[in-house]
């Protein structure tokens, strides 16, 4: 999948002069464990579920339960890194995961469910950023794409590093990937 | 308190909702909400309706938040109204941005009902003065 066509949304780097871009890039090369940190990836799903939807979630090493039907939703990072946080789950996941943000019930993979999928996703990506404070100001977000639909898998050429953790959220289960395919 | 008119701008309408849902809990009631989806369609709710408050992500397709407010300011629309942001984007930097672009309050993605309470009930009480 190619992430460079992911528009990016207001928060996108703003051409300060090159001298700062190198000052930042080098901090954070030096700084590259905390992006690669895997406890940054943890807390941000922890944080995200426990105030949006009121639930608990943890890491899991089990396989994800496999659906026919799954929904991945991706927001692609510009600037000091680029790459993209991906979100998966199985339909039925997808649909326990929007009920509690919304209050609603849902039979369906409707446009309401893909679209609270979406902003999990966009919240997971700002909450791990936020984590990490040379990204924090230095890296914006794109608009959340959301794809849906059975046998399809993401595939991203030689990425400079990759975190793919799997959460436990009630009975189901779910996979959020933060993969950086650049560090400016 | 007497009825409040609040604008929320977000391109993602469960954000929309979740927002509107924190707000009654918040104690906003009774209140109409106008919803925009993008700052272009929040300028025409502005154009047609009176808010006592506007609440607006920043990444939002068509025209962002930072230059929604930026027009809200250069247009006089909603003068004195209170802005608040709600968005993924954490950084002092934004935090700055928003405040110069005319910004009162900024609530972080994810965000609890207290918190917006907290950052929004002082707000309203001013321009309300309840």
């Amino acid at each position: 999948m190619a992430l460079n066509g992911i528009r990016m949304g207001a928060g996108r780097w703003r051409g300060e002069s090159s001298e700062m871009e190198n000052t930042m890039a080098q901090s954070l090369r030096e700084n590259l464990h905390l992006v690669s940190d895997p406890s940054n990836l943890d807390l941000s799903v922890e944080e995200v579920f426990s105030m949006m939807l009121g639930a608990a979630c943890h890491p899991v090493e089990e396989a994800p339960v496999e659906e026919d039907e799954t929904i991945t939703a991706v927001v692609g990072f510009g600037g000091l890194l680029s790459g993209a946080c991906v979100f998966r789950s199985g339909g039925t996941t997808a649909l326990e995961i929007a009920g509690k943000l919304t209050g609603m019930e849902f039979a369906e993979i409707d446009d309401t469910v893909k679209d609270a999928i979406g902003e999990v996703c966009n919240m997971l990506a700002g909450a791990w950023k936020g984590r990490i404070p040379d990204l924090s100001a230095n890296c914006g977000l794109s608009i959340p794409a959301v794809i849906t639909g059975s046998n399809y898998q993401i595939h991203v050429q030689a990425p400079e590093f990759k975190l793919h953790h799997i959460y436990r959220f009630e009975s189901s289960s779910f996979e959020v990937t933060i993969i950086c395919d650049g560090l400016q | 308190m007497s009825e409040m008119r609040v604008l929320i701008v977000d391109d993602s309408s469960v954000m929309r909702k979740i927002v509107e849902r924190s707000l009654r809990q918040a104690g906003l009631n009774p209140m109409t909400v106008f919803e925009a989806g993008s700052g272009v369609e929040g300028l025409e709710v502005l154009s047609n309706q009176s808010v006592h408050l506007i609440l607006s992500d920043i990444n939002m397709p068509s025209m962002d938040g930072l230059e929604f407010l930026r027009q809200i300011r250069a247009r006089n629309l909603a003068e004195g109204v209170p802005v608040v942001m709600i968005t993924t984007e954490s950084s002092e930097e934004h935090v700055k941005q928003a405040i110069l672009a005319g910004a009162q309050g900024y609530i972080r993605k994810p965000f609890t009902a207290e918190q917006v309470k907290e950052r929004v009930l002082p707000l309203v009480a001013a321009v309300v003065g309840g």
